[in-house]
């Protein structure tokens, strides 16, 4: 862990790190662009990275687009992130009473904590958990890979089916190419093109920003309402009573980042509940509240060191940009997992490392330049919007030096656009397509070690308890609202 | 159309869609070898793939139709924000189109096109106006000596 520290401390690691939490608070800060849209726009240019620089780059962005969420959801009620949502419930009435400065301080120091918290989590539990995950074989990591796509559809917001529709068609498009096992072309259909399958980042960029560009660029964004942050952000000292409160809020959030497929908002939702639940004074949540904030902001972004659990572990993503991040890692030939610790320990540690400082300079960034950093939202959009297209282009075109790769990026912007339309949603199409392989290489290694013996995994009791949470995944919203209909026809008889 | 029929309309379509999925995989999978080496097979996922796809199209296809001839109204959404131009969307999508063609199939050099597809996009989301159109070209041309700059002498990429 020295060590990784030491790699991020030399000048150009944290220059990188610098601008990539530093891009990440403003693209946060607007509405409409996320961390996974930077991520996936970023990832282009860190071809030509040393690894450790290129995650560190990554990690700063990610930190900092969760973080910049929370200045137009105060300010504005506009959530810069999804993860932001909740801060609008008590940040912007305090906006609307003149606490804009207030809130804004109460939401940075809540997301530091939180970040601190989850930190502690991620360097204390992860190398533990990664000696454990080098137990796993083959019908382990399937069923673990299994089950994080069954949880992410599931629990994505809209209807069930169409998460798992979204999954399969994210894991439909990864077939075409070579099938590695055989040496073979597989869907190609007699096309040279397709040989190569599609591209990672064309998917990510064409699923991610093409397709919100052109959402976001037929709706106009209305700034009338906001108010700018004027004075200095006050912090007192009776504000260590909300100690507590933040360390509740990280935990949760934490614990919730580490489910695959519940992000930063539902850490949010859950925390800002709890916290209520606990409080004297429920009624005021919702009216400008400080503990409100504070809830919120301690868990979404705890919930960053959470996911980064499993990433780094067990090579799962929790979410859409932790499956961006592994296609950093897969670009630089690493394979995230219980292996990353051993076989590329300034990685793994890499990561830990650039997450805390990352959360330093987040709040460095934040404390100073919030005033500045609220005017960006004043900026053109139509001029912002060009250059992310032009970015997008020139980055796929980047990969292989090839115009095949931006059609594609354009075709599934197309698609992307249309899933949206037909509210499918966008994470577990790009995680099935992320997780595919994974998950085909790992059932085709276990059936060939068990000569094609399904019946294998009933001996293979982590195997088999990654598959029950799977099918209780599946079952549990039935379940669920069966007991509630029984549950009302009992109170209606009595 | 309201809300309801248009839910039902695209229900449907995603359904036919992902149908004429399922189809392609298992017409890609007809043409695979059988497994030689190992019990699963080049063919196998493909064809599980494609049958989900199926069972996944038809509920969607049938909640469709339940859901459209029951009286039950569909959960609105917030419509409080600005209304969406979808026009909007279109022309920026035309003027992408339009610059990748020029860039792929004319050949036209990226420091020309690129500042005319910044125009254009400028101009499809604000309207025409002179002082959009300068502005705009003037951020289309250091947008493209900046990333050719980038590409041609720090990463040995040379675009259009």
């Amino acid at each position: 862990m020295a060590d990784a520290f030491l790699a991020l401390f030399a000048l150009d690691n944290m220059m990188l790190l610098f601008i990539g939490t530093a891009l990440g608070i403003v693209v946060g800060a607007i509405p409409g662009l996320t961390a996974s849209m930077l991520i996936a726009l970023t990832l282009p240019l860190t071809f030509h990275m040393d690894p450790v620089s290129a995650v560190t780059l990554l990690i700063g962005e990610y930190v900092g687009g969760i973080s910049g969420g929370l200045i137009m959801a105060i300010l504005l009620r506009m959530p810069g992130t999804p993860s932001s949502i909740v801060t609008t419930f008590d940040g912007y009435p305090m906006a609307q009473k003149g606490l804009a400065e207030r809130a804004l301080a109460l939401g940075i120091m809540a997301s530091v904590v939180g970040g601190i918290v989850s930190w502690g989590f991620l360097a204390g539990m992860s190398p533990s958990l990664a000696r454990f995950a080098l137990q796993f074989g083959p019908w382990e990591y399937f069923t673990l890979v299994l089950m994080a796509l069954v949880m992410l559809a599931v629990l994505s917001q809209g209807s069930m089916i169409k998460g798992l529709l979204g999954a399969t068609l994210g894991m439909a498009f990864a077939l075409p190419g070579i099938d590695s096992s055989i040496g073979q072309a597989r869907l190609t259909f007699g096309s040279d093109a397709l040989l190569s399958g599609f591209g990672l980042l064309p998917v990510l960029i064409g699923a991610f920003a093409i397709s919100q560009i052109l959402r976001d660029s037929a709706t106009p964004q209305d700034i009338s309402n906001m108010k700018l942050p004027s004075r200095h952000l006050p912090i007192y000292r009776r504000d260590l009573s909300y100690i507590p409160r933040l360390l509740r809020g990280s935990v949760i959030g934490t614990w919730i980042g580490l489910l695959p497929g519940i992000g930063g908002n539902i850490a949010a939702l859950v925390s800002y509940s709890t916290e209520k639940q606990i409080s004297r004074e429920p009624e005021k949540f919702g009216t400008g509240y400080e503990p409100g904030v504070i809830a919120a902001e301690s868990a979404n972004n705890a919930s960053i060191g959470g996911a980064l659990i499993p990433l780094i572990t067990m090579g799962i993503p929790g979410s859409v940009t932790e499956a961006i991040l592994i296609g950093a890692l897969t670009i630089h030939n690493l394979q995230p997992g219980p292996l990353l610790f051993h076989n590329a320990p300034e990685i793994a540690y890499g990561i830990i490392a650039a997450y805390l400082v990352a959360n330093v300079l987040m709040l460095m960034l934040m404390w100073g330049l919030v005033r500045y950093i609220a005017q960006i939202v004043r900026l053109p959009r139509s001029g912002l919007m060009a250059v992310i297209l032009v970015f997008c282009v020139t980055g796929s075109y980047a990969v292989n030096s090839s115009f095949v790769d931006v059609w594609v990026m354009i075709g599934f912007g197309v698609i992307g656009l249309g899933l949206e339309y037909c509210k499918v949603p966008l994470g577990p199409f790009v995680i099935g397509f992320v997780l595919s392989p994974i998950a085909e290489e790992q059932l085709r290694a276990s059936l060939m070690m068990s000569d094609g013996n399904l019946a294998e995994i009933l001996t293979r009791p982590y195997a088999l308890l990654f598959l029950a949470l799977a099918v209780i995944t599946v079952a549990w919203p039935s379940i669920a609202k069966r007991l509630s209909d029984r549950k009302t026809t009992a109170k209606d008889t009595a | 159309m309201d809300d309801k029929a248009r839910q039902t309309i695209a229900d449907l379509a995603l359904a036919g869609l992902t149908l004429a999925g399922a189809v392609i995989l298992f017409i890609g999978a007809v043409s695979l070898p059988p497994p030689r080496f190992e019990p699963l097979g080049s063919a196998a996922l493909p064809r599980i793939l494609g049958g989900l796809l199926v069972v996944f199209a038809l509920i969607v296809a049938v909640g469709a139709i339940m859901r459209h001839r029951s009286s039950d109204p569909i959960v609105q959404e917030d419509k409080t924000g600005p209304k969406a131009d979808p026009k909007r969307g279109a022309l920026v999508f035309v003027a992408l189109i339009a610059y990748v063609f020029a860039l792929d199939v004319l050949s036209v050099p990226f420091l020309v096109a690129t500042p005319l597809f910044v125009i254009a996009m400028g101009m499809a989301i604000i309207g025409i106006s002179w002082r959009g159109l300068i502005s705009f070209a003037v951020l289309g041309l250091v947008l493209a000596i900046f990333i050719s700059t980038v590409l041609e002498r720090l990463l040995y990429i040379r675009i259009g």
